[in-house]
């Protein structure tokens, strides 16, 4: 057996530097990047404003829990329309709906945290992609039972007892967008798109949005507010180009 | 029937040359007087096997060897180690504790009236008391001393000697007179005659305050708390636990995977994962934390759990849901849940000289 290893070798050897070892079993491919040119890539940018009346600032009944009641000692306010002091709208989500087919991107491997601090979540809302790890952390002295309401991902909810490790979860799929809840306390609420690209932005405490590093193309923007609904916009962005775009919410009356 | 008897014939077979541990002149059986176990207000009597009455010198031999931590390894442990009557017969721990630190995955069940219990153990691998008292002297984590080596340090104790004799007659000490005499003593630990028993089997209506009985209210209503369908309250008796197994989604890990099956490492039947045994709640605000992984401190954590609908899992009880309770209901429902102390028994603790 010692004597015919070197042979086996040789033989091996011969036979892979050979042109016929093309039928190979085919290795799976890693999927093709869609790569930004850096020197044509360009920048969508914008607000996003408020048209209309102020709504009326609503205090939440956090009857459902005293310590929650502790924890916001001068009580807690509606936030799901957040209008700034130059009439914008905070927690817009802009992103391209359309423009980017056939584009693959690589895929992040840093966390997104969504916190529940003060019987709230935090960020309200937010993104992340597609198989991204996704941790729900739990900051407060009592227990929450997050429950992403997703129809394309499965939908799930879990308790979370104070002191808990954060959870560590992915949505494998786009959805735009996921309401997420706490079984427990009824009033606290989160939203989470879930992209395959990373063309998108959330407004701002001015409204400012800036999806920047754009290719050069014609897409459609969308502006999606969690009460006031969504927006479109055709845009075209020339190479290096910096758009400039503004949409603008009514009120409810 | 006949594949016992099979298995009975290749276990003999096997035993012939090296086993001492099973006596050849037949079963095992208490020698003295059978004695009548007293009943607790809210409680039925307590079940006792044909092949282990109770008798005081059982009972006696049986709180001596609960108490002694002659029964493991290293002389450290004890039953009452990890279900200390001073714990509300559990040991406060999230895990239990055995030898050298060592530690297990579940949190201590209470050893308080499991007499009443139709299998033994969080996932119900024990069907009577005697099986179990064995499980934990043997379990490497726990007490880690074989049985073999136990009955070689008893038989060699002329006190036990002369206890087991007067419990069970002449012959070697073994492991299942141990087990049968730990048995007979946890029979004795038994108490219902909380103030909940006295308000609802003994009509003393001031037994319970008005939190309290709002809470009973609520525990009992299939639309509001629902508890009651599987912590049980029977009209003559309340044992607070349907006996069967149940998956509440504790015991997922961040990724929402099982830590622990339960019932399933018993049945490996599908429909049995994540399912454990419903434990009783007498006594249940003695015995912090909660669920079969002591992951919830408190009970209003308990509540809180269940108002949240447990966690979403394949087999997830269909009982199990979101529930609507103010702050208030949750409040009751734990003020409820405190009206199930009831006094320990007389003699349950540990004996006088070991």
């Amino acid at each position: 057996m010692k004597n015919a290893g070197p042979l086996f070798l040789l033989i091996a050897l011969t036979n892979c530097s050979g042109p016929t070892n093309t039928a190979k079993p085919p290795e799976k491919q890693p999927p093709e990047y869609f790569r930004v040119d850096p020197s044509t890539a360009g920048t969508v940018f914008g607000k996003v404003s408020f048209e209309g009346k102020l709504p009326a600032r609503q205090k939440i009944d956090l009857d459902e829990d005293d310590q929650c009641v502790k924890l916001n000692p001068r009580g807690m306010f509606d936030a799901s329309i957040t209008v700034n002091k130059n009439r914008t709208l905070s927690n817009v989500f802009v992103y391209v709906k359309t423009g980017l087919e056939g584009k693959t991107f690589p895929k992040l491997q840093e966390p997104v945290v969504l916190d529940q601090r003060g019987c709230q979540f935090s960020p309200r809302v937010f993104a992340l992609r597609a198989g991204q790890p996704f941790h729900v952390a739990n900051s407060d002295p009592v227990t929450h039972n997050v429950h992403p309401i997703a129809k394309m991902n499965r939908e799930w909810n879990q308790s979370q007892s104070p002191g808990d490790a954060p959870l560590q979860r992915k949505f494998v799929r786009p959805e735009i967008m996921i309401r997420i809840k706490c079984n427990v306390h009824s009033w606290m609420r989160s939203w989470a798109a879930v992209m395959d690209h990373p063309y998108y932005a959330i407004t701002a405490t001015d409204g400012s949005f800036a999806i920047p590093n754009l290719p050069p193309g014609q897409y459609t923007l969308e502006a999606w507010h969690e009460k006031l609904g969504t927006q479109e916009q055709k845009i075209r962005v020339d190479p290096s180009a910096k758009v400039q775009t503004v949409f603008q919410f009514q009120g409810e009356n | 029937m006949s594949f016992s008897k099979w298995s009975c014939a290749v276990v003999s077979v096997l035993l012939v040359s090296c086993a001492t541990e099973k006596p050849a002149n037949g079963p095992v059986k208490p020698i003295g007087i059978a004695v009548t176990l007293p009943v607790s207000m809210g409680l039925p009597p307590v079940p006792i096997p044909s092949d282990n009455p109770p008798t005081a010198e059982t009972i006696r031999l049986g709180r001596r060897l609960y108490y002694d931590t002659k029964l493991s390894r290293d002389n450290t442990v004890s039953c009452a180690s990890c279900h200390s009557p001073t714990l509300g017969f559990a040991d406060g721990r999230k895990v239990s504790s055995g030898v050298d630190g060592k530690t297990g995955a579940r949190n201590a069940p209470t050893v308080w009236n499991a007499a009443f219990a139709s299998a033994q153990f969080w996932d119900g691998r024990a069907l009577t008391l005697e099986e179990q008292a064995a499980g934990p002297i043997a379990n490497p984590v726990e007490m880690d001393l074989a049985h073999e080596q136990l009955e070689g340090r008893l038989n060699g104790d002329p006190a036990y000697r002369d206890l087991f004799t007067r419990a069970f007659g002449p012959g070697p000490i073994t492991i299942e007179k141990v087990k049968k005499a730990i048995a007979s003593f946890e029979r004795t630990v038994v108490s219902g005659n909380s103030p909940f028993d006295r308000y609802q089997f003994g009509g003393d209506k001031k037994a319970m305050n008005e939190s309290a009985i709002r809470g009973l209210a609520i525990f009992q209503d299939p639309k509001r708390g629902n508890c009651a369908v599987c912590h049980t309250i029977e009209k003559s008796h309340a044992l607070f636990s349907d006996g069967k197994f149940h998956n509440i989604g504790t015991g997922l890990d961040e990724q929402g995977e099982w830590r622990d099956k339960g019932r399933y490492e018993v049945t490996k039947l599908d429909a049995d994962r994540g399912a454990f045994r419903t434990p009783t709640l007498r006594n249940i605000a003695k015995t912090a934390p909660y669920m079969h992984d002591g992951s919830q401190k408190t009970l209003r954590e308990v509540v809180d759990f269940y108002v949240g609908g447990g966690s979403a899992n394949p087999h997830l009880d269909k009982e199990i849901r979101e529930l609507k309770l103010s702050q208030k209901d949750r409040a009751d429902l734990v003020a409820f849940l405190e009206a199930l102390n009831s006094e320990l028994p007389a003699d349950v603790g540990p004996p006088g000289s070991l």
